[in-house]
């Protein structure tokens, strides 16, 4: 008997922005509904990825702009349209890291402590020591654990959105995130001993 | 079903559960229990990061195809740079104003001495 994947026991998601996308596709200018819906969660990626805000603004502005430009393309094939733009931001920040492989990166923790200089400071309530903590143990995971844990819990995309990211099965994202929760978990436990 | 696989399509759920704010049914398993509270408390701490306002801005600007205020002034300031370093233009420039400045001393002159010999 074969083996079922979990994969295939939840039934796709309809793509809630595919009526912004079809306006996007035909008027360019509809795409700011979608870059405004879009531009926290894909710079919170991006600086969550890139540990510093320069960085993240610059490759926002490539993913965005990137996204733009290959929106044509953009099927409705039972991925959603966020789930094709993560993709676009994780290959621009695969690239990003690539091109700086020999610049200092800084750790998640301390690059909370510096937000953006104009960011708008009531959005930036209730973020503590008990987050940069958080952070710290986020920041020693394996990288596929990390992005696992960033792209669900910031970012709130599904398994198969996550999948689509990283190229991986749902069944596979599902068995990653419970993995990085374990281990996370893990190290939680020992930090509090 | 191999268990990890069903552990995880469970605790995936649990998590589908709470980020749409749907009330979680807590799982028998401790183990499981632990991982979905942990879920729970870094689906209350990680926020999203704000962008700055300034890159709002520009990035609207590009998206819809006109350059930022700042890349706006940045044009300016290079046009007239260049338009200075044009010698011909310089004069052409310098000409223009003084025979503006030139005309209009005249034209004064001309303008004041009816207004005496009309008073």
């Amino acid at each position: 008997m074969s083996q079922t994947d979990p994969a295939q026991v939840d039934e796709p998601r309809a793509d809630p922005d595919l009526v912004a996308v079809r306006a996007a596709q035909n008027d360019r200018a509809a795409f700011a509904v979608l870059y405004r819906r879009y531009l926290d969660r894909v710079y919170g990626y991006a600086f969550y990825q890139l540990g510093d805000h320069h960085d993240a603004e610059d490759a926002t502005e490539r993913i965005f702009l990137a996204a733009l430009a290959a929106l044509a393309e953009f099927r409705d094939t039972g991925s959603t349209f966020r789930a094709w733009l993560f993709r676009i931001a994780h290959n621009t920040i695969a690239n990003a890291h690539r091109t700086r492989a020999r610049r200092p990166t800084v750790a998640l923790p301390e690059a909370w402590d510096r937000p953006a200089p104009d960011a708008d400071p009531a959005r930036l309530v209730g973020r503590g020591e008990e987050l940069r903590e958080v952070l710290a143990l986020i920041d020693q995971l394996p990288d596929d654990r990390r992005q696992v844990i960033l792209l669900r819990f910031v970012d709130e995309l599904t398994a198969r959105e996550i999948g689509v990211v990283l190229e991986r099965s749902e069944g596979a994202v599902r068995v990653l995130l419970h993995r990085a929760l374990r281990e996370l978990a893990a190290r939680l436990a020992e930090e509090r001993l | 079903m191999p268990i990890l696989h069903t552990r995880a399509v469970r605790l995936d759920r649990a998590v589908d559960a709470l980020l749409a704010g749907r009330s979680v049914a807590l799982p028998v398993d401790p183990g499981l229990r632990r991982l979905v509270d942990l879920a729970a408390a870094l689906h209350e701490t990680l926020l999203p990061v704000p962008a700055g306002s300034r890159l709002e801005a520009r990035l609207a600007a590009r998206l819809a195809g006109r350059p930022a205020l700042g890349e706006g002034l940045r044009a300016l300031g290079e046009r007239a740079r260049r338009e200075l370093l044009s010698r011909e233009r310089l004069l052409v420039a310098g000409a223009v104003s003084s025979a503006a400045v030139g005309v209009g001393v005249t034209a004064y002159a001309v303008w004041h001495r009816s207004g005496l010999r009309r008073s």
